[in-house]
């Protein structure tokens, strides 16, 4: 019986010019998408192309020099490249891809795509994520506005219940054959996205299993806008009421809430400005250890604790440069220093995503672009983490250049020159993402929100038909 | 005629909750987006007025600081940082080079959220060694702000078409179009009557919410009348072509879900499509280079500099013989070297970096052209350019501060090279930087090309309506 | 032709005729649905046009309302071509279609006032209400909002309008179906009155008995054809009957 129903809900869809215009739209928006996305990988594997053989090459070849010398001429950390950004970019865009390692500073990653654009850009790009996150419950809303609505104007409604059908087979039918449509487009573009994908052999690992993940959070998706649309149209009146309503919901979800919440997170948890970042953390180094600076008091506390564990009574008598060493531990301080900075940040992030998360209660399009960027690896949890890695990877790099300064040498000796291998003996940095279960894992609360999204509205959809 | 339809259109839009709901959508969407406005342009002018207490406070104590060792004390500062060497004053007392809001800047937040609105050039910077980006959570770069330009070009339109999406259909499905069409009148001008009627009951309602905004936000209209009526004239130009776009539609006699459905395709091509389509050909036409790749040409650069530090020094010295003081030949500390240096690298990184800003200019340029495809660009580019928050603003802010870094820097460099002390008298002549902000905005043009669109579309409806009256496919469907 | 409405009769005076047609006739494709129409209708006469679905009826009065246009032929309203003035042509008539439409968030009275406005006409409000209760509207559903009304009210509303609009012409499009049978007769009683005044009507009707007792003329079309046009004293009610089966059945007999 429920397959009459999607036989004969289909065959009205497909006849219809609507659907016919959908699908054009659909196309040729995945065509624009699928050459930006082409486009975006070009780049990005001319800028790694760049990145890593001139750089670790720089690297490599600076011939003797002093260590510390090396530790300011600094290396680069670049983000791998995830097969997944190329369905969603997340925010990729505004975050940049490189990070520049140095002595004393921790850098921010530079040059974000967008800080290079025109403010026409802001408008939004054609990626795939966007065809999939805007455009295809839109089609959702086109298809299926007058599921009930066309019945209740044609008068077929009371020859529909009639027949004796129960009401939430009635409903289910029309639910499915209103679903299918883009189910089989997504179904189409993740399977083609997956060949193409898993054919990349310059572009990161690709994983099935991940891709399918993305894939049903987009389902699960579509099924929220469905019922949301059916229950629209099995409450309003005309047809045109249930399309103008569903496009508000619509509007309502994916444009205003998303920018709602974004200007109430940065009203109650702003970040603060570049310069005041900077400033503080340049107030607290002054305070501290500076490995450039030995008549700070700082300084002098340091040689007094050094002198005392080793039991000698002259800096000359260590066994290692001391110099070399009271670099290191400046630096170790100063790392500090950033790392309590950073954390303000991150927790001030976490009181903003917990804005983001109570929007989402209006929004069901929050929750999947909060797991799609996730699974995608390209959200702002994953970029922190490269940070962070990218900050541990300086750190570890400073230890060995200031170690081999000071086992190398004595005390204030600033003249050694480490020889032109030491460079090529630093480990490469390497950064692998969190796997998928860990960012399930990591989410499970916005997974929890976006079933409760899909429990509720199919509930509010089989409460409302079962009084048509 | 005229009067009697708009008594009871007035009538019908004010018995018709539908059209109070969207009224008042536009209120409250509006209001917020003015108060969304009024928290940044607050939170920037709080951020440069810190900045600025904070800085002469320390000028204060550097002045103190100055007269102690004047009188032979010894002030409890890192040798480096004593302010009577000018480069430690150049480094550590950087002057605030701040870019003010201009007096619209809550209307369009535009790119104000990516980029930073004061910097402190010192002395070794260079125009690529200062950060411009701001510190903001990428997640909200992603979705972007609540402002009023998002307001009115994304909504203002889709209410527009709620509003005014079955005008005819509805009269005709609802049955009454038939004693209506039976009156001596054109139903042509009838609707065309409706659509002015409600076009102006928005304007109306539009031009009192966004005044109450700038009255929030305390915008002074006796100084910047112009800027207001610009603002005013620009938008209600955006809205008539969306009435026109309806009016079109509405002749277009087919029925309201169709109609609803082919305003919203427009909608989604003239706000969506175009603009990310224009955005993405001007990318295309002129790719920025790669930024990893100026990152290694300008390491290179230094590396190379330093080897060469004091060849570089004599070059200098040469070329500038009044900075080569006579009575203390041996004398070159690090500062000497490394700002001879730092010169080379500076000419050098100009020209790269103006690769950078060329190409970005260059895509500014074609906007300029491609934004007449849609009006929905017209209005973003003219409400970011009245709000001082659109990308030239901001490259014209960074060409203004590179140029003052530039100022703080030949303030101080005579004074290292003649190996002189920095003292208090100097203070006052300290370089100032004031942001000098574009220009007021020409919108005639934009005016103009909006009322093209709009006379253009119209002209289609009256076509589509007399091709429609002919099969008599008007009245009867 | 006829280029006027001043028509020479046998005893040489000037009749006026409202409504004329003259060989109308309109073609969808292939398929007519007009075919060479004259009708005449006077000033004080009522004329029922009769026949099944799509026999034409409907198609007439669309194209005497100018809302389709004819593929040849004429129709004229007060000698005036529909389609060279409409507007003109329509501030003589006033058409009553089978399911009357109003604004159903305005009462009575203000549709009433919105469409004699629109029409170019000034009446106040008293002037209003003494036209609803002219055409047989209970006073205390005056103000009350069309939304509750039934067709019969509604239909009261469109006679008042023609009162209101002085008109010369009223075009009913079967006015009287789904009317219960008081109603229908009350309505009956409205337009009698109307023609009384010297109210042309033209009335399409699938109700025998309503075109015989109020008719002054009856025409039976067949396939866009007006096979019959008869003055009604000169047929019983029987007779009519009979007169319209055989002509439904005419083509069949001969197929």
């Amino acid at each position: 019986m429920i397959g009459k129903i999607i036989r004969k809900e289909s065959k009205e869809i497909i006849r219809d010019d609507r659907f016919k215009i959908s699908l054009f739209i659909v196309v040729s928006l995945l065509i624009v998408a699928i050459f930006v996305s082409s486009n975006q990988y070009k780049n990005t594997n001319i800028q790694y192309e760049e990145a890593k053989t001139k750089e670790r090459a720089n690297w490599d070849s600076q011939g003797e020099k002093t260590p510390h010398s090396a530790a300011h001429y600094g290396t680069y950390a670049f983000k791998p490249k995830y097969p997944l950004s190329l369905i969603d970019q997340g925010v990729d865009k505004y975050t940049g891809v490189s990070v520049f390692l140095e002595a004393h500073k921790r850098n921010e990653a530079e040059y974000s795509a967008a800080a290079d654009q025109t403010g026409l850009s802001r408008f939004g790009e054609l990626t795939p994520d966007f065809v999939l996150l805007y455009i295809f419950p839109l089609i959702i809303i086109l298809i299926s506005y007058n599921t009930f609505t066309k019945e209740k104007e044609g008068g077929t409604i009371a020859l529909l219940k009639s027949q004796g059908i129960r009401n939430w087979k009635l409903t289910l039918g029309k639910w499915i054959a209103s679903l299918l449509p883009v189910v089989v487009l997504a179904t189409i573009l993740f399977g083609i996205a997956g060949i193409l994908l898993s054919n990349l052999s310059d572009y990161g690992e690709f994983s099935w299993i991940s891709l399918f993940a993305l894939y049903s959070v987009f389902i699960v998706y579509y099924m929220v806008f469905t019922s949301i649309t059916l229950l629209i149209s099995s409450l309003a009146k005309k047809s045109g009421i249930a399309l103008v309503i569903s496009l508000t919901v619509w509007f309502l979800g994916c444009f205003a809430a998303p920018k709602i919440a974004s200007n109430l997170a940065d009203l109650k948890y702003p970040y603060p400005t570049r310069q005041e970042f900077t400033e503080n953390v340049e107030y607290e180094k002054k305070k501290g250890l500076d490995g450039h600076n030995p008549w700070s008091e700082e300084a002098k506390l340091l040689e007094k604790k050094v002198l005392k564990e080793y039991g000698v009574d002259s800096l000359h008598q260590l066994p290692f440069n001391f110099s070399a060493y009271r670099m290191q531990k400046g630096e170790e301080h100063q790392a500090e220093i950033y790392k309590k900075h950073y954390e303000i940040l991150k927790e001030q992030f976490k009181n903003q995503k917990g804005i983001y998360q109570s929007i989402a209660v209006i929004s069901p399009f929050l929750p999947v672009r909060f797991l799609s960027m996730s699974i995608a690896n390209t959200n702002y949890q994953t970029h922190w983490d490269f940070a962070d890695a990218a900050e541990n990877y300086r750190i570890d790099t400073q230890l060995y250049l200031n170690d081999n300064h000071a086992k190398n040498s004595k005390y204030q000796d600033w003249g050694y020159k480490a020889n032109s291998d030491t460079w090529k003996n630093l480990p490469a940095f390497e950064y692998s993402p969190p796997i998928l279960s860990d960012v399930l894992n990591d989410n499970t609360s916005i997974i929890i929100m976006l079933l409760f999204w899909l429990g509720i509205s199919s509930g509010a959809l089989f409460l409302s038909t079962k009084n048509l | 005629m005229f009067l009697y339809n708009f008594k009871y259109e007035l009538k019908l839009l004010i018995r018709n909750k539908w059209i109070q709901v969207l009224s008042v959508i536009i209120i409250i969407n509006m209001l917020f987006a003015g108060y969304n406005g009024k928290q940044k342009v607050d939170k920037r002018n709080a951020d440069i007025e810190n900045i600025t207490n904070k800085v002469s406070q320390e000028d204060q104590l550097m002045l103190l600081q100055l007269d102690s060792i004047k009188q032979g004390h010894t002030v409890n500062l890192s040798k480096w940082r004593v302010p009577t060497s000018p480069m430690a004053v150049g480094n550590y007392h950087p002057r605030v080079a701040a870019m003010q809001p201009h007096d619209m800047a809550f209307v369009a937040i535009g790119q104000s959220d990516l980029f930073t609105h004061y910097t402190r050039p010192k002395v070794v910077d260079n125009s690529l060694t200062i950060k411009h980006t701001e510190m903001t959570s990428p997640v909200q770069l992603l979705f972007g702000s609540f402002d009023l330009a998002f307001v009115v070009i994304y909504l203002l339109p889709l209410i527009i078409i709620a509003f005014t999406y079955n005008i005819l259909s509805q009269e005709k499905e609802s049955g009454s179009l038939r004693l209506l069409a039976s009156q001596p009148l054109s139903i042509r001008n009838w609707v065309l009557q409706k659509v002015i009627l409600r076009f102006f009951w928005l304007v109306l309602i539009t031009i009192l919410v966004l005044t109450v905004v700038f009255v929030i936000n305390e915008f002074s209209f006796s100084e910047n009348l112009g800027a207001f009526v610009s603002c005013i004239i620009l938008v209600v130009a955006y809205m008539m072509f969306w009435f026109a776009l309806a009016f079109a539609i509405n002749l277009f006699g087919k029925s309201s879900a169709k109609n609803a459905m082919s305003l919203l395709g427009l909608w989604i091509v003239f706000v969506l499509l175009i603009p990310a389509i224009m955005g993405q050909l001007s990318s295309s036409f002129y790719p920025i280079p790669s930024r990893t790749k100026m990152l290694n040409e300008m390491r290179a650069l230094k590396a190379e500099t330093t080897k060469k530090q004091d060849k570089i020094l004599d070059n200098f010295l040469r070329d500038h013989p009044e900075y080569a003081s006579k009575d203390d030949q041996g004398k070159t500390s690090f500062w000497h070297r490394y700002m001879a240096s730092q010169r080379i690298i500076n000419d050098e990184l100009s020209l790269l970096q103006d690769k950078y800003d060329g190409q970005l200019r260059k895509q500014h340029e074609l906007i300029q052209q491609f934004q007449y495809t849609s009006p929905a660009i017209i209005v973003q580019q003219s409400l970011n350019a009245m709000a001082g928050t659109s990308s030239t603003n901001y490259e014209d802010y960074r060409n203004q501060v590179a140029s003052f870094a530039q100022q703080w820097q030949d303030f101080f460099i005579p004074l290292l090279y003649k190996n002189k002390e920095f003292t208090k008298e100097q203070y006052a002549d300290f370089p100032k930087f004031t942001y000098q902000s574009e220009a007021e905005v020409t919108i005639t043009t934009k005016i103009a090309v909006l009322v093209l669109f709009t006379l253009l579309i119209t002209m289609i409806g009256w076509g589509a309506f007399r091709l429609n009256a002919k099969k008599g496919l008007v009245i009867l469907s | 032709m006829i280029s006027n409405c001043l028509i020479q009769t046998k005893a040489n005076e000037y009749i006026l005729y409202m409504i004329t047609t003259r060989n109308l006739t309109k073609k969808y494709g292939d398929f007519i649905a007009v075919n060479n129409l004259d009708l005449d209708v006077k000033e004080g006469e009522i004329l029922c046009l009769l026949g099944a679905n799509g026999a034409g009826k409907s198609t007439t009065i669309n194209l005497l309302l100018n809302f389709i246009t004819p593929t040849s032929g004429e129709a004229l309203i007060n000698g005036i071509d529909v389609t060279k003035d409409p507007i003109k042509t329509k501030s003589f008539l006033t058409y009553i279609p089978e399911n009357l439409m109003l604004y159903p968030t305005l009462s009575a009275v203000e549709n009433l006032d919105y469409f004699t406005g629109i029409s170019g006409k000034k009446i106040s409000k008293s002037q209003l209400e003494t036209y609803l209760l002219e055409a047989g509207l209970q006073k205390e559903a005056l103000h009350k909002r069309i939304h509750s009304f039934s067709k019969g009210m509604r239909q009261k509303v469109g006679i008042a309008l023609a009162i209101a609009k002085d008109t010369k012409v009223l075009l009913l499009d079967e006015p009287t179906s789904g009317l219960d049978p008081k109603s229908s007769n009350e309505f009956s009683e409205l337009l009698k009155e109307m023609s009384n005044k010297g109210v042309a009507i033209l009335m399409a009707t699938h109700d025998l008995f309503r075109a015989k007792s109020i008719g002054s003329h009856i025409g039976i079309m067949k396939d866009g054809v007006l096979k019959n046009n008869f003055k009604t004293q000169d047929i019983s009610i029987q007779g009519l009957e009979e007169l319209y089966l055989q002509t439904m059945n005419y083509n069949e007999v001969a197929l």
